[in-house]
């Protein structure tokens, strides 16, 4: 067997585009995803009781459903339903962001409630408010204590982003796909594509496991 | 009677020592945990290893059962030298009993299988006799009550007296004990150290590092007062609690409010 | 828009050969990744340096990647590395076997270690080998805490069968969009595949809640 690296080396700018969607796509998710997962975490712990029940079905529907299903659901279905056009990349930036945002919401609610209460007590004991005890006590904690759960999310975001090939997004999983078909050289292609998502998925986990450790003990109570 | 003297004097005593130390020297890294220390204990003795926090004393104890290994000199078990194949170690440990400072029994067996455990996996013996053979240690360290308690059940000083009857399963020739009570509280610490006593009036080989400094005081043959790694004196009791030669014993000594 | 729901119940044979097939994968690969993660482990935490690297890298190099990628990565090499055709149905297996392997290996290394380190050493004073330690005082603990993780990794894999049907495997999402495809009854078949996928899979995560609570370690 032979191996044939051509294709590759003449696609490059092709699939270098298509690595800036992914990319693109991840970071976009990522940001989307902590602020309606915290809001929605925030809401769960702090808001009002009748909330709860929603909040609580949205995220286990999530933890339920393939990321898959809600990805080709959200393209193909939900212009049926509301008549607009879904381009691919939105239609899969709301579906990651939908289904991502769920255990988003469960690793800050852990956070917030793996706080010793020992804390808020101090915090009233000073006389601070609610507000002030969650902004200025419990957060800056919480958030600690989450980074390590943080960065898995960062890494099965990007992971996450190859399923959008599935709608014909253009990002590196789709257009390593197009290349390997028109090649006749799956092997080589998609090879390279394993080895260029190991370098980009390996230094997240561990930069973010260095980064906790330096910041750990601010998280300690 | 100064150090080498009596040191010289218990070597003249004739038997083979059961354990002995020949300038043994343990690194971790740059940091030296054992630097030279030479002691024994003969057969039937109670050895104690006192000293401050970091000197070394649980290091050497670590290294006699091969926990640890050692970096230089040599380790004698009945005049042999400990072999350095795990295979062969693992024949050397079931002639000593350890007892550590945070008893470590088995959460997932009761009392009585935590001893019984040993000489059914290692010794191959039939469970039956193991358990008969257990209920008699567990009888002897005044547990028999609690066969089938686990140890979540038992108080931190029923525990430790388990740990001592699952150490005895194995009838090791020495037994040796990491602090045995420093993890206890007060009102239990007694039970302990009468179970210890016990042994040692009936004749076991003990190596004990310890903080309590009544019990060395009463029961020890022989003290070794560990410092920095090294050995600053060594003698019986008497000698070390009450007329000290090493400035660095007293200084220890004083520092635990020790007045004699 | 008219919706014709009558198309689902017209082709429940179908779904439900495509539900028995989920199943059924997600069964076959967890009997073969718990083993193979249990070894990964042992080998990961094994004396021997060349043992512990391989097993190092294959955990991170299969942690590291999309599973979808894998699935077509497999489809194209196994049949060329190893010379035998194989079914689409075997191919996802394995790419699914892999992926879950490593993270399984990850589970039950986490799971041994956390195991206090007095335990092996009470063990080993007491005569037993690394072994016997291993598998009469260690793995006994470690298995407790290990569950509700290799429950939660169960309702994962769950999900992810789904994705071996871009190379054409018979379960539930494939035979679904088939379906869509062969009777242009899209939003009914994506909302019934949605909503079969919810009913597998909300009990399954209430389950793994219970076993959370039940066998979850408090620190």
């Amino acid at each position: 067997m032979e191996i044939d690296l051509s294709p590759i080396l003449d696609s490059w700018q092709y699939l270098l585009g298509g690595l800036g969607v992914t990319l693109l796509l991840s970071v976009l998710t990522v940001i989307c995803s902590t602020i309606l997962g915290a809001a929605i975490a925030l809401a769960r712990v702090y808001g009002p009781a009748w909330l709860r029940v929603p909040l609580v079905f949205y995220i286990d529907t999530m933890r339920a459903i393939p990321v898959l299903v809600v990805l080709v659901w959200t393209y193909f279905a939900v212009p049926i339903l509301f008549g607009f056009n879904f381009p691919p990349f939105w239609a899969a930036l709301v579906a990651l962001t939908a289904h991502i945002a769920a255990y988003v919401a469960e690793i800050v609610r852990a956070g917030i409630e793996s706080i010793r209460p020992g804390q808020i007590r101090a915090g009233l004991a000073i006389g601070m408010s609610q507000a002030q005890i969650v902004r200025k006590i419990i957060l800056p904690q919480a958030t600690v204590r989450m980074l390590p759960a943080f960065g898995s999310i960062l890494s099965i975001t990007i992971k996450d982003t190859a399923i959008a090939a599935v709608i014909a997004v253009p990002e590196f999983m789709k257009r390593s796909e197009t290349i390997a078909g028109q090649s006749y050289h799956p092997i080589e292609v998609f090879t390279f594509a394993m080895l260029v998502y190991f370098v980009i998925l390996f230094p997240v986990t561990r930069l973010v496991d260095m980064f906790y450790r330096r910041v750990a003990h601010l998280g300690r109570s | 009677m100064n150090t080498a003297a009596n040191q010289a004097a218990r070597k003249n005593a004739g038997d083979v020592p059961v354990i002995a130390y020949e300038n043994i020297r343990k690194v971790y890294g740059k940091f030296v945990a054992l630097d030279g220390v030479t002691a024994h204990v003969n057969k039937g003795e109670v050895m104690c290893l006192i000293g401050p926090s970091g000197s070394g004393k649980s290091t050497a104890l670590r290294c006699t059962n091969g926990l640890e290994t050692i970096n230089g000199g040599h380790i004698l078990l009945d005049g042999g030298p400990l072999p350095d194949s795990e295979t062969e170690m693992r024949k050397i440990r079931q002639r000593m009993g350890m007892v550590f400072q945070s008893f470590e029994l088995f959460p997932h067996k009761t009392a009585v299988q935590n001893v019984a455990l040993g000489p059914v996996t290692v010794l191959g013996m039939n469970p039956s006799q193991a358990i008969e053979r257990s209920m008699a240690l567990l009888d002897k360290v005044g547990l028999a009550a609690k066969a089938d308690n686990y140890p979540s059940g038992l108080s931190g000083g029923q525990q430790q007296r388990v740990a001592i009857a699952r150490a005895l399963a194995m009838e090791p020739e020495v037994m040796l004990f990491d602090e045995p009570t420093s993890a206890l509280d007060p009102e239990t610490i007694g039970e302990v150290l009468s179970v210890m006593k016990k042994l040692a009036d009936e004749g076991m080989t003990m190596i004990v590092v310890t903080h309590e400094m009544s019990f060395a005081r009463r029961v020890a043959n022989w003290v070794v007062v560990f410092d920095h790694g090294k050995v600053v004196e060594e003698g019986p009791p008497r000698q070390i609690f009450e007329d000290p030669t090493a400035q660095r014993t007293q200084d220890f000594l004083s520092h635990l409010g020790w007045n004699g | 828009m008219t919706l014709d729901w009558s198309v689902v119940w017209q082709y429940r044979g179908a779904l439900l050969e495509g539900t028995l097939m989920t199943i059924l994968l997600t069964v076959l690969t967890m009997l073969i990744a718990v083993p193979a993660g249990v070894m990964l482990a042992l080998m990961r935490l094994s004396n021997s340096k060349p043992l512990s690297a391989v097993s190092a890298c294959f955990v991170e190099f299969f942690r590291n990647l999309p599973l979808i990628l894998v699935i077509y990565w497999a489809f194209y090499v196994m049949p060329v590395a190893i010379g035998v055709e194989f079914s689409a149905f075997t191919t996802g297996l394995a790419a699914l076997c892999l992926n879950v392997s490593a993270y399984n290996s990850e589970t039950f290394r986490a799971g041994i270690n956390s195991i206090r380190k007095g335990q092996t050493e009470a063990a080993i004073a007491v005569g037993m080998s690394r072994w016997q330690a291993m598998s009469k005082v260690i793995i006994p603990q470690a298995w407790r805490r290990v569950l509700p993780i290799l429950a939660s990794t169960w309702v994962s894999l769950f999900k992810d069968t789904s994705l071996v049907s871009v190379i054409a495997v018979g379960e539930l999402a494939h035979t679904a969009l088939q379906i869509r495809s062969q009777t242009f009854r899209v939003l009914e078949m994506l909302t019934a595949m949605a909503a079969i996928y919810w009913l597998l899979g909300y009990p399954q995560a209430k389950l793994v809640d219970w076993i959370q609570r039940k066998y979850g370690v408090k620190e």
